[in-house]
């Protein structure tokens, strides 16, 4: 469904010192800081999978998702996607399509939201019949009634979310790209997008999902691919990932009184308890496939009076660590690269 | 042809949707709108005094220079009135705005070209077409099916070649990368040069104006009309300098497209 052969993108950017003589030098002879987004990825996307497409900030995962696109060019590279190249084949691959970026809106802003998924409806040029019956089945799931009369610029985010998903799907893409498409969500919202999410697989659709959300992750794709400065280091499936490298939690307490010396590590085999910067806050970390964080605070009760808890998920860049660390590398050799 | 019919059907549904956006939600700008169509309007009134001391310049009668002028206004109120999306291109490029557009099977330039509207537009096209009526009556043009049709396609051909330097010249943005110094407004500017018979500039001026094509806005087509030697031969192929102009711009902008990086967070 997806081909990238050496995907590559290296950005210019004009290094243009400040002040006057500078600015004519630049002119005269432009000089350039180049800077490689995307390093020669290889990359192979079969129908119907779902892939998450992690890694920390500044990675490159935007970039390809836009490449992938036909948004940008690549610098050098192969890409099929449907079997055409998607920035010289635009209009056809647009068809194939469906794009959403979490950070901005697709929908005209001084609209309504029914107002620009009957635009969407035009420029795809979806039959009347067709673009009734697809939101109809869009309704239930992402609960558009309420939505379609509201102007976008007056919607919550979770609400322009789910809006600009209606827009992404509404021509009905064998292929959607989501860059990012629960960030900034609360809980029930994410949630829900997760749900919508899993649906959207079952149909079929293939699925390519840049987030920094392991949640995402597990609950909706079932391959992992991480990208780290422009290069893969890891491709494989979500499990060997969830259950080796994603596995501890931390729950960080802040107590009435002072407790030093807390050690919950009998009531919770193979926790471990931190001292946090005063005495009285203290950290406990904990396999979450062992113990739940109620156990936790059940546990920790029993010590101590607590005011006042966080917990820590673990997080993509902790994963990423621990590729690097070698921790899965002896498991999956061949699946590092 | 049905395929072009298509276009401009979506075309004109982007640009209703400006237009209700405007009159429906944004009662602010309409009232922005109302007034300044008003002024302008009241500007036409100024105007026809004004055009009643125009003198002759050289073999150019009164109404004929008249013509050339009210072809160039006619020519920037369509281009604003319809295409003022144009304008805001380096605005697009430079703050990523064109991610979704080129996810879309519909032209990227059509889209930016049908975002938005220009008011003012509105009030130049008036006076255009109101110069051009009055005017029709005055040059020496027998009018019948065949001369009206040639003006009629000669003011679409100026149309379009105002058109396409609009668009070439703001596509400059995809290789300049910066949202501010234009060259797109300094040509806009040499083209109230154009309004004019280029006669009665120097050569440098001129070659300029046929370089540029801005010439074919208006000078060009209507000495053709009035049959003016070397100048009306030349204007006999406005139509076509109009297909090119827009080819090579079209050509232009997808060359710059291949250029868009979009923007990173
Ligand atoms: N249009 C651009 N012009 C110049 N540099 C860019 C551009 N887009 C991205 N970059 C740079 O390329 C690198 C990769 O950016 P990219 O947006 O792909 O990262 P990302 O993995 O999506 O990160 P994030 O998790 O923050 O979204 C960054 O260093 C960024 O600064
Ligand atoms: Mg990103």
């Amino acid at each position: 469904m997806i081909e990238a052969r050496g995907l590559t993108k290296v950005f210019r950017r004009a290094d243009k010192p400040p002040g006057l003589a500078a600015s004519v030098r630049h002119l005269v002879r432009p000089r350039y800081a180049e800077h490689t987004a995307v390093a020669g990825i290889d990359l192979s996307i079969g129908a119907g999978e779902a892939v998450a497409y992690v890694g920390p900030n500044g990675a490159g995962k935007s970039t390809t998702v836009k490449m992938l696109t036909g948004i940008v060019h690549p610098t050098a590279g192969e890409i099929r996607v449907c079997g055409l190249d998607p920035h010289r084949n635009r209009h056809a691959n647009a068809r194939n399509i469906g794009v959403l970026f979490g950070q901005r809106t697709q929908l005209w802003w001084d609209l309504p939201v029914r107002d620009s998924l009957a635009l969407l409806r035009d420029i795809y040029r979806i039959p009347e019949r067709r673009y009734r019956a697809r939101l109809d089945e869009l309704e239930p799931v992402l609960g558009l009634a309420g939505l379609l009369p509201v102007l976008a610029r007056k919607l919550s985010l979770g609400q322009r979310m789910r809006a600009d998903l209606a827009a992404a799907l509404l021509h009905d893409p064998r292929v959607v790209y989501l860059d990012e498409p629960t960030i900034g969500l609360d809980v029930t919202a994410r949630d829900a997008m997760r749900g919508f999410l899993r649906d959207l697989r079952r149909t079929g659709t293939t699925l390519m999902i840049t987030t920094h959300d392991l949640g995402d992750i597990e609950e909706v794709c079932d391959r992992i691919v991480i990208l780290d400065a422009g290069r893969i280091i890891y491709d494989g499936p979500v499990t060997a990932i969830k259950d080796r490298l994603a596995r501890d939690r931390a729950v960080h307490f802040t107590l009435a009184d002072a407790c030093p010396g807390v050690d919950l590590s009998t009531d919770l085999p193979g926790s471990r308890t931190v001292a946090g910067e005063d005495e009285r806050r203290v950290s406990v970390v904990f396999d979450r496939f062992v113990h739940g964080a109620g156990d936790v605070l059940a546990a920790m009760a029993r010590h101590a009076r607590v005011v006042d808890l966080s917990i820590d998920e673990p997080s993509i860049d902790d994963v990423v660590r621990r590729v690097y660390a070698g921790a899965i590398g002896d498991a999956l050799p061949d699946r590092v690269r | 042809m049905r395929e072009a019919a298509a276009l401009a059907r979506i075309y004109l549904r982007m640009l209703l949707g400006y237009v209700r956006a405007v009159l429906e939600y944004r009662t602010d700008a309409l009232i922005l709108v109302l007034a300044s169509v008003l002024t302008q309007l009241a500007g036409i009134v100024f105007l026809t005094t004004v055009f009643a001391q125009v003198p002759a310049l050289g073999d150019w009668q009164r109404w004929e220079v008249i013509w050339i002028f009210a072809m160039v206004v006619l020519a920037e109120g369509i281009g604003s009135l319809c295409f003022e999306g144009t304008w805001h291109l380096a605005l697009y490029i430079n703050l990523g705005g064109l991610d979704y557009l080129m996810v879309r099977p519909y032209p990227v330039a059509l889209q930016v070209m049908g975002s938005t509207l220009g008011p003012n537009g509105f009030s130049n096209a008036v006076l255009g077409l109101a110069l051009l009526g009055v005017a029709a009556t005055r040059v020496d043009v027998d009018w019948g099916p065949v001369t009206v049709g040639w003006a009629v396609l000669l003011m679409l051909s100026g149309v379009l070649v105002k058109l396409a330097i609009s668009l070439a010249s703001n596509t400059t943005a995809f290789w300049l990368r910066s949202p501010s110094s234009s060259p797109a407004g300094t040509v806009h500017t040499l083209g109230d040069l154009a309004r004019y018979p280029i006669t009665v500039y120097s050569t440098g001026v001129r070659a300029v104006l046929v370089v540029i094509p801005l010439a074919f806005v208006g000078y060009f087509p209507a000495a053709s009309l009035f049959g003016k030697g070397t100048a009306g031969t030349i204007g006999a192929f406005t139509p076509l300098v109009a297909a090119a102009c827009i080819a090579g711009a079209w050509a232009y902008f997808r060359a710059g497209m291949r250029r868009y990086d979009s923007v990173g967070n």
